[in-house]
Protein backbone atom coordinates (compact mmCIF):
# COMPACT_ATOMS: atom_id res chain seq x y z
CA UNK A 1 0.00 0.00 0.00
CA UNK A 2 1.15 3.78 -1.43
CA UNK A 3 1.55 6.19 1.71
CA UNK A 4 -0.05 8.68 -0.34
CA UNK A 5 -3.94 8.94 -2.01
CA UNK A 6 -4.30 10.20 -5.21
CA UNK A 7 -7.20 12.34 -5.67
CA UNK A 8 -8.62 12.71 -8.92
CA UNK A 9 -10.65 15.65 -8.99
CA UNK A 10 -13.55 17.06 -11.58
CA UNK A 11 -12.64 20.69 -12.41
CA UNK A 12 -14.77 23.03 -14.40
CA UNK A 13 -13.00 26.86 -14.83
CA UNK A 14 -14.54 30.14 -15.61
CA UNK A 15 -14.86 29.50 -19.08
CA UNK A 16 -16.47 26.56 -19.09
CA UNK A 17 -13.87 23.91 -19.79
CA UNK A 18 -14.16 20.43 -18.04
CA UNK A 19 -10.45 18.25 -16.98
CA UNK A 20 -9.76 15.99 -14.08
CA UNK A 21 -6.69 17.19 -12.30
CA UNK A 22 -4.76 14.72 -9.70
CA UNK A 23 -3.41 15.49 -6.52
CA UNK A 24 -1.02 13.07 -3.85
CA UNK A 25 -2.10 13.63 -0.45
CA UNK A 26 -0.28 11.88 2.44
CA UNK A 27 -1.86 9.21 4.40
CA UNK A 28 -1.36 10.58 7.84
CA UNK A 29 -2.17 13.93 7.03
CA UNK A 30 -6.07 13.51 6.43
CA UNK A 31 -9.17 11.18 7.53
CA UNK A 32 -11.49 12.44 5.80
CA UNK A 33 -12.15 13.77 2.13
CA UNK A 34 -13.41 17.24 3.36
CA UNK A 35 -9.86 17.21 4.84
CA UNK A 36 -8.17 15.70 1.51
CA UNK A 37 -9.59 18.39 -0.18
CA UNK A 38 -8.58 21.25 2.33
CA UNK A 39 -4.90 19.76 2.41
CA UNK A 40 -5.20 20.08 -1.67
CA UNK A 41 -6.49 23.52 -0.69
CA UNK A 42 -3.61 24.93 1.53
CA UNK A 43 -0.77 23.04 0.09
CA UNK A 44 -0.93 22.00 -3.43
CA UNK A 45 -4.04 24.00 -5.45
CA UNK A 46 -5.01 26.83 -4.21
CA UNK A 47 -7.71 27.78 -7.44
CA UNK A 48 -9.71 24.47 -6.16
CA UNK A 49 -13.03 25.53 -4.99
CA UNK A 50 -15.55 23.59 -3.08
CA UNK A 51 -18.09 24.06 -0.63
CA UNK A 52 -17.72 23.46 3.06
CA UNK A 53 -19.14 24.49 6.18
CA UNK A 54 -19.60 22.81 9.74
CA UNK A 55 -17.24 19.76 8.89
CA UNK A 56 -19.59 18.04 11.20
CA UNK A 57 -22.51 16.81 8.75
CA UNK A 58 -24.67 19.61 10.01
CA UNK A 59 -24.92 22.22 7.50
CA UNK A 60 -25.25 19.96 4.51
CA UNK A 61 -22.93 22.16 2.58
CA UNK A 62 -20.23 19.53 1.15
CA UNK A 63 -22.20 17.01 -0.94
CA UNK A 64 -20.24 15.59 -3.77
CA UNK A 65 -19.92 12.28 -5.69
CA UNK A 66 -17.46 10.80 -4.15
CA UNK A 67 -15.93 7.38 -5.59
CA UNK A 68 -19.50 7.32 -7.78
CA UNK A 69 -21.92 7.66 -5.11
CA UNK A 70 -23.16 11.39 -3.39
CA UNK A 71 -21.63 11.87 -0.18
CA UNK A 72 -20.43 14.00 2.17
CA UNK A 73 -16.94 14.92 1.86
CA UNK A 74 -17.01 15.73 5.41
CA UNK A 75 -17.94 12.34 7.05
CA UNK A 76 -16.69 10.51 4.50
CA UNK A 77 -13.77 8.45 5.92
CA UNK A 78 -10.89 8.40 3.02
CA UNK A 79 -9.99 4.60 4.20
CA UNK A 80 -13.31 3.21 4.52
CA UNK A 81 -13.27 3.72 0.40
CA UNK A 82 -10.88 1.03 0.58
CA UNK A 83 -8.41 2.15 -2.10
CA UNK A 84 -5.95 4.50 -2.61
CA UNK A 85 -7.60 6.29 -6.29
CA UNK A 86 -10.29 8.53 -5.02
CA UNK A 87 -12.03 10.21 -7.85
CA UNK A 88 -14.49 13.32 -7.28
CA UNK A 89 -16.85 15.13 -9.10
CA UNK A 90 -19.61 17.88 -8.37
CA UNK A 91 -23.28 16.42 -7.82
CA UNK A 92 -25.08 15.24 -10.97
CA UNK A 93 -28.55 17.02 -11.70
CA UNK A 94 -26.95 20.25 -10.46
CA UNK A 95 -25.62 23.10 -12.70
CA UNK A 96 -21.86 23.20 -11.88
CA UNK A 97 -20.59 26.53 -10.81
CA UNK A 98 -17.26 26.48 -10.52
CA UNK A 99 -14.74 22.51 -9.93
CA UNK A 100 -17.34 21.03 -6.90
CA UNK A 101 -19.47 23.56 -6.33
CA UNK A 102 -23.02 23.50 -7.88
CA UNK A 103 -26.05 25.84 -8.08
CA UNK A 104 -28.20 24.23 -5.07
CA UNK A 105 -30.97 27.19 -5.92
CA UNK A 106 -33.40 24.89 -8.15
CA UNK A 107 -33.30 22.73 -5.36
CA UNK A 108 -34.43 24.85 -2.50
CA UNK A 109 -36.98 26.26 -5.05
CA UNK A 110 -38.70 23.14 -5.53
CA UNK A 111 -38.31 22.49 -1.72
CA UNK A 112 -40.18 25.74 -1.09
CA UNK A 113 -42.72 24.67 -3.47
CA UNK A 114 -44.10 21.87 -0.83
CA UNK A 115 -44.94 24.91 1.92
CA UNK A 116 -42.56 23.22 4.65
CA UNK A 117 -43.81 25.04 7.58
CA UNK A 118 -46.55 24.49 9.82
CA UNK A 119 -50.00 25.53 8.67
CA UNK A 120 -52.35 26.16 10.60
CA UNK A 121 -56.70 27.24 9.90
CA UNK A 122 -56.63 29.37 12.57
CA UNK A 123 -53.29 31.55 11.15
CA UNK A 124 -51.50 30.69 14.44
CA UNK A 125 -53.66 32.61 16.61
CA UNK A 126 -54.28 29.93 18.97
CA UNK A 127 -54.88 30.70 21.94
CA UNK A 128 -53.40 27.56 23.90
CA UNK A 129 -50.41 25.15 23.18
CA UNK A 130 -50.52 22.32 20.61
CA UNK A 131 -49.98 19.23 22.72
CA UNK A 132 -47.67 16.23 20.79
CA UNK A 133 -47.75 12.95 22.05
CA UNK A 134 -43.85 10.89 21.76
CA UNK A 135 -45.57 8.18 19.48
CA UNK A 136 -47.07 12.05 17.45
CA UNK A 137 -43.53 13.82 17.03
CA UNK A 138 -42.54 10.11 16.08
CA UNK A 139 -44.65 10.27 13.51
CA UNK A 140 -42.87 13.09 11.40
CA UNK A 141 -39.09 12.54 13.34
CA UNK A 142 -37.62 10.89 10.71
CA UNK A 143 -38.01 13.52 8.06
CA UNK A 144 -37.29 16.13 10.59
CA UNK A 145 -33.79 14.95 10.16
CA UNK A 146 -33.16 16.13 6.77
CA UNK A 147 -29.95 18.55 6.43
CA UNK A 148 -31.15 20.02 2.93
CA UNK A 149 -27.78 18.44 1.61
CA UNK A 150 -29.41 17.53 -1.81
CA UNK A 151 -27.69 14.15 -2.13
CA UNK A 152 -31.49 12.13 -2.66
CA UNK A 153 -31.52 14.81 -5.74
CA UNK A 154 -28.54 13.75 -7.14
CA UNK A 155 -28.97 9.89 -6.29
CA UNK A 156 -32.29 10.14 -7.64
CA UNK A 157 -32.47 8.51 -11.23
CA UNK A 158 -35.97 10.31 -12.02
CA UNK A 159 -34.22 13.87 -11.55
CA UNK A 160 -32.18 12.84 -13.79
CA UNK A 161 -34.26 12.48 -16.73
CA UNK A 162 -36.83 14.84 -15.48
CA UNK A 163 -35.47 18.09 -14.02
CA UNK A 164 -38.66 18.75 -13.11
CA UNK A 165 -39.81 16.58 -10.91
CA UNK A 166 -39.88 17.55 -7.43
CA UNK A 167 -37.51 15.14 -5.70
CA UNK A 168 -36.92 13.16 -2.80
CA UNK A 169 -35.83 15.88 -0.67
CA UNK A 170 -39.05 18.03 -1.13
CA UNK A 171 -41.72 15.56 -0.94
CA UNK A 172 -40.06 13.95 1.95
CA UNK A 173 -40.28 17.31 3.52
CA UNK A 174 -43.98 17.64 2.38
CA UNK A 175 -44.45 14.40 4.60
CA UNK A 176 -42.58 15.61 7.48
CA UNK A 177 -45.22 18.41 7.94
CA UNK A 178 -48.75 16.80 6.92
CA UNK A 179 -47.41 14.40 9.20
CA UNK A 180 -47.03 16.70 12.00
CA UNK A 181 -50.26 16.87 14.12
CA UNK A 182 -50.06 20.14 14.53
CA UNK A 183 -50.38 20.87 10.82
CA UNK A 184 -53.30 21.51 8.89
CA UNK A 185 -51.66 22.28 5.58
CA UNK A 186 -51.75 18.37 3.72
CA UNK A 187 -55.09 19.71 1.26
CA UNK A 188 -52.86 22.86 0.03
CA UNK A 189 -49.65 20.39 -0.45
CA UNK A 190 -51.43 17.45 -1.85
CA UNK A 191 -52.03 20.34 -4.99
CA UNK A 192 -48.63 20.13 -5.72
CA UNK A 193 -47.04 16.40 -4.64
CA UNK A 194 -50.01 15.05 -6.23
CA UNK A 195 -48.99 16.96 -9.32
CA UNK A 196 -47.83 15.64 -12.65
CA UNK A 197 -44.24 16.75 -11.31
CA UNK A 198 -45.07 15.00 -7.46
CA UNK A 199 -45.25 11.33 -6.56
CA UNK A 200 -46.30 9.61 -9.18
CA UNK A 201 -42.62 10.49 -11.07
CA UNK A 202 -41.32 8.45 -8.38
CA UNK A 203 -40.66 4.84 -9.16
CA UNK A 204 -39.32 3.74 -6.33
CA UNK A 205 -35.42 3.03 -6.90
CA UNK A 206 -34.84 3.86 -3.14
CA UNK A 207 -31.53 5.65 -4.35
CA UNK A 208 -32.29 8.48 -1.54
CA UNK A 209 -32.66 6.28 1.21
CA UNK A 210 -29.86 4.69 0.15
CA UNK A 211 -27.01 7.89 0.54
CA UNK A 212 -28.90 10.22 2.94
CA UNK A 213 -25.95 10.48 5.46
CA UNK A 214 -28.98 11.42 7.88
CA UNK A 215 -30.54 8.04 7.80
CA UNK A 216 -34.17 10.00 6.13
CA UNK A 217 -36.49 7.73 4.10
CA UNK A 218 -37.66 9.71 1.37
CA UNK A 219 -38.81 6.50 -0.55
CA UNK A 220 -41.25 5.88 2.48
CA UNK A 221 -42.21 9.49 2.16
CA UNK A 222 -43.43 9.37 -1.08
CA UNK A 223 -45.50 5.95 -0.75
CA UNK A 224 -46.94 7.68 2.31
CA UNK A 225 -47.97 11.21 0.56
CA UNK A 226 -49.27 9.02 -2.40
CA UNK A 227 -52.15 7.52 -0.04
CA UNK A 228 -52.63 10.57 2.02
CA UNK A 229 -53.45 12.35 -1.51
CA UNK A 230 -55.58 9.45 -3.07
CA UNK A 231 -57.47 10.25 0.71
CA UNK A 232 -57.71 13.69 0.23
CA UNK A 233 -58.72 13.45 -3.28
CA UNK A 234 -61.41 10.62 -2.92
CA UNK A 235 -62.26 13.50 0.29
CA UNK A 236 -62.63 16.01 -2.25
CA UNK A 237 -65.10 14.21 -4.91
CA UNK A 238 -67.46 13.78 -1.62
CA UNK A 239 -67.55 17.45 -1.05
CA UNK A 240 -65.16 16.85 1.53
CA UNK A 241 -61.80 19.23 2.37
CA UNK B 1 -43.57 25.65 -11.58
CA UNK B 2 -40.18 26.13 -10.80
CA UNK B 3 -37.75 27.61 -13.37
CA UNK B 4 -35.21 24.16 -13.96
CA UNK B 5 -31.93 24.69 -15.41
CA UNK B 6 -31.87 21.81 -18.46
CA UNK B 7 -28.36 21.44 -17.87
CA UNK B 8 -29.37 19.32 -14.61
CA UNK B 9 -30.81 16.76 -16.82
CA UNK B 10 -28.73 13.53 -17.36
CA UNK B 11 -31.16 11.87 -20.65
CA UNK B 12 -32.94 9.07 -20.29
CA UNK B 13 -29.65 6.82 -20.15
CA UNK B 14 -29.65 8.36 -16.13
CA UNK B 15 -31.61 5.03 -14.90
CA UNK B 16 -29.26 2.61 -16.62
CA UNK B 17 -25.99 3.50 -14.64
CA UNK B 18 -25.45 0.66 -12.18
CA UNK B 19 -22.26 1.44 -10.42
CA UNK B 20 -22.35 1.66 -6.34
CA UNK B 21 -26.20 1.69 -6.87
CA UNK B 22 -28.12 -0.43 -4.21
CA UNK B 23 -31.24 -3.41 -4.91
CA UNK B 24 -33.82 -1.26 -5.23
CA UNK B 25 -31.88 0.75 -7.94
CA UNK B 26 -31.81 -3.08 -9.67
CA UNK B 27 -35.51 -3.88 -9.21
CA UNK B 28 -36.39 -0.11 -10.62
CA UNK B 29 -33.45 -0.34 -13.88
CA UNK B 30 -34.73 -4.03 -14.23
CA UNK B 31 -38.08 -3.53 -14.60
CA UNK B 32 -37.79 -0.44 -16.71
CA UNK B 33 -35.60 -2.76 -19.36
CA UNK B 34 -38.08 -5.52 -18.57
CA UNK B 35 -40.93 -3.23 -19.85
CA UNK B 36 -39.55 -2.17 -22.98
CA UNK B 37 -38.94 -5.82 -24.11
CA UNK B 38 -42.47 -6.25 -23.04
CA UNK B 39 -43.58 -3.86 -25.04
CA UNK B 40 -42.13 -4.54 -28.26
CA UNK B 41 -42.56 -7.84 -28.26
CA UNK B 42 -46.91 -6.75 -27.92
CA UNK B 43 -46.09 -5.33 -31.25
CA UNK B 44 -44.10 -8.31 -32.66
CA UNK B 45 -46.75 -10.62 -31.52
CA UNK B 46 -49.00 -7.97 -33.17
CA UNK B 47 -47.96 -8.39 -36.16
CA UNK B 48 -46.96 -11.93 -36.38
CA UNK B 49 -51.17 -12.33 -35.87
CA UNK B 50 -51.88 -9.87 -38.74
CA UNK B 51 -50.65 -12.93 -40.66
CA UNK B 52 -54.02 -14.41 -40.21
CA UNK B 53 -54.90 -11.19 -42.84
CA UNK B 54 -53.29 -13.56 -45.27
CA UNK B 55 -55.13 -17.01 -44.40
CA UNK B 56 -55.20 -20.03 -42.42
CA UNK B 57 -52.64 -21.31 -43.96
CA UNK B 58 -50.00 -18.46 -44.41
CA UNK B 59 -50.46 -18.06 -40.51
CA UNK B 60 -50.34 -22.04 -40.03
CA UNK B 61 -47.42 -22.32 -41.79
CA UNK B 62 -45.36 -19.29 -39.80
CA UNK B 63 -46.48 -20.55 -36.14
CA UNK B 64 -45.04 -24.00 -37.37
CA UNK B 65 -41.91 -23.03 -38.99
CA UNK B 66 -41.12 -21.22 -35.40
CA UNK B 67 -42.35 -24.05 -33.48
CA UNK B 68 -40.78 -26.64 -34.75
CA UNK B 69 -38.29 -25.61 -37.69
CA UNK B 70 -36.85 -24.30 -39.51
CA UNK B 71 -37.26 -21.08 -36.86
CA UNK B 72 -37.73 -22.85 -33.74
CA UNK B 73 -34.20 -21.14 -32.62
CA UNK B 74 -36.86 -18.58 -31.77
CA UNK B 75 -38.39 -20.77 -29.26
CA UNK B 76 -35.17 -19.53 -27.14
CA UNK B 77 -36.43 -16.14 -27.10
CA UNK B 78 -39.50 -17.01 -25.54
CA UNK B 79 -38.30 -18.80 -22.63
CA UNK B 80 -36.24 -15.70 -22.24
CA UNK B 81 -39.64 -13.38 -22.76
CA UNK B 82 -41.25 -15.81 -20.07
CA UNK B 83 -38.46 -14.93 -17.77
CA UNK B 84 -38.97 -11.16 -18.39
CA UNK B 85 -42.71 -11.15 -17.86
CA UNK B 86 -42.37 -13.14 -14.62
CA UNK B 87 -39.96 -10.79 -13.07
CA UNK B 88 -41.81 -7.43 -14.16
CA UNK B 89 -45.29 -9.46 -12.94
CA UNK B 90 -43.93 -10.49 -9.53
CA UNK B 91 -42.14 -6.63 -9.26
CA UNK B 92 -45.10 -4.93 -10.12
CA UNK B 93 -47.17 -6.75 -8.03
CA UNK B 94 -44.54 -5.80 -5.33
CA UNK B 95 -45.03 -1.90 -6.56
CA UNK B 96 -48.67 -1.84 -6.35
CA UNK B 97 -48.25 -3.20 -3.15
CA UNK B 98 -45.84 -0.51 -1.60
CA UNK B 99 -48.06 2.15 -3.27
CA UNK B 100 -50.82 1.15 -1.01
CA UNK B 101 -48.79 1.29 2.09
CA UNK B 102 -48.11 -2.04 2.21
CA UNK B 103 -44.67 -3.80 3.61
CA UNK B 104 -42.84 -0.68 2.94
CA UNK B 105 -40.74 -1.23 5.84
CA UNK B 106 -39.59 -4.61 4.22
CA UNK B 107 -39.60 -3.79 0.59
CA UNK B 108 -36.34 -5.07 -0.29
CA UNK B 109 -37.45 -8.71 1.51
CA UNK B 110 -40.41 -8.50 -0.29
CA UNK B 111 -38.75 -7.89 -3.33
CA UNK B 112 -36.57 -10.84 -3.01
CA UNK B 113 -39.70 -12.74 -1.64
CA UNK B 114 -41.72 -12.10 -4.73
CA UNK B 115 -38.58 -12.63 -7.21
CA UNK B 116 -38.14 -16.10 -5.47
CA UNK B 117 -41.59 -17.29 -6.13
CA UNK B 118 -41.58 -15.72 -9.54
CA UNK B 119 -38.52 -17.87 -10.32
CA UNK B 120 -40.15 -21.14 -9.10
CA UNK B 121 -43.18 -20.43 -11.56
CA UNK B 122 -40.94 -19.80 -14.23
CA UNK B 123 -39.43 -22.79 -13.65
CA UNK B 124 -43.01 -24.60 -13.80
CA UNK B 125 -44.08 -22.73 -16.51
CA UNK B 126 -40.63 -23.95 -18.51
CA UNK B 127 -41.40 -27.39 -18.07
CA UNK B 128 -44.43 -27.46 -19.28
CA UNK B 129 -43.69 -25.59 -21.93
CA UNK B 130 -40.97 -28.12 -22.99
CA UNK B 131 -43.53 -30.47 -22.33
CA UNK B 132 -45.59 -29.14 -24.88
CA UNK B 133 -43.34 -28.62 -27.80
CA UNK B 134 -42.28 -32.65 -26.90
CA UNK B 135 -38.70 -32.00 -25.20
CA UNK B 136 -39.38 -34.83 -22.94
CA UNK B 137 -37.33 -35.28 -19.29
Amino acid sequence: MADEYEFEIKRKDESGKVYYSTYKVPKDKISTVLEGLLYIKENLDQSLSFRYSCRMEICGSCGMEIDGKPRMACSTIVEDLKKDHIKIEPLKHYKVIRDLVVDIDPFFDKYREVKPYIIRDDDGKYDKELPQTPEQFHEYANFAMCIKCGLCMAACPIEGSDPNYLGPAPLAAAWRYIADNRDQGAKYRVEVVDGEEGTSRCHFAGECTEVCPKGVDPSFAIQKLRRTALKIEIASIFGGR
Amino acid sequence: MVEVNKEMKEGITAWAKFYKKGMGYFAFAFHRLSGLVILFYLYLHYTVLSNLLRGQATYNAIVKSITYGPYDSFLVLDFLLALVIFYHGANGVRLALNEFGIGMYHHKALFITFEIIAMVLLGLFDYYALQFVGVGF
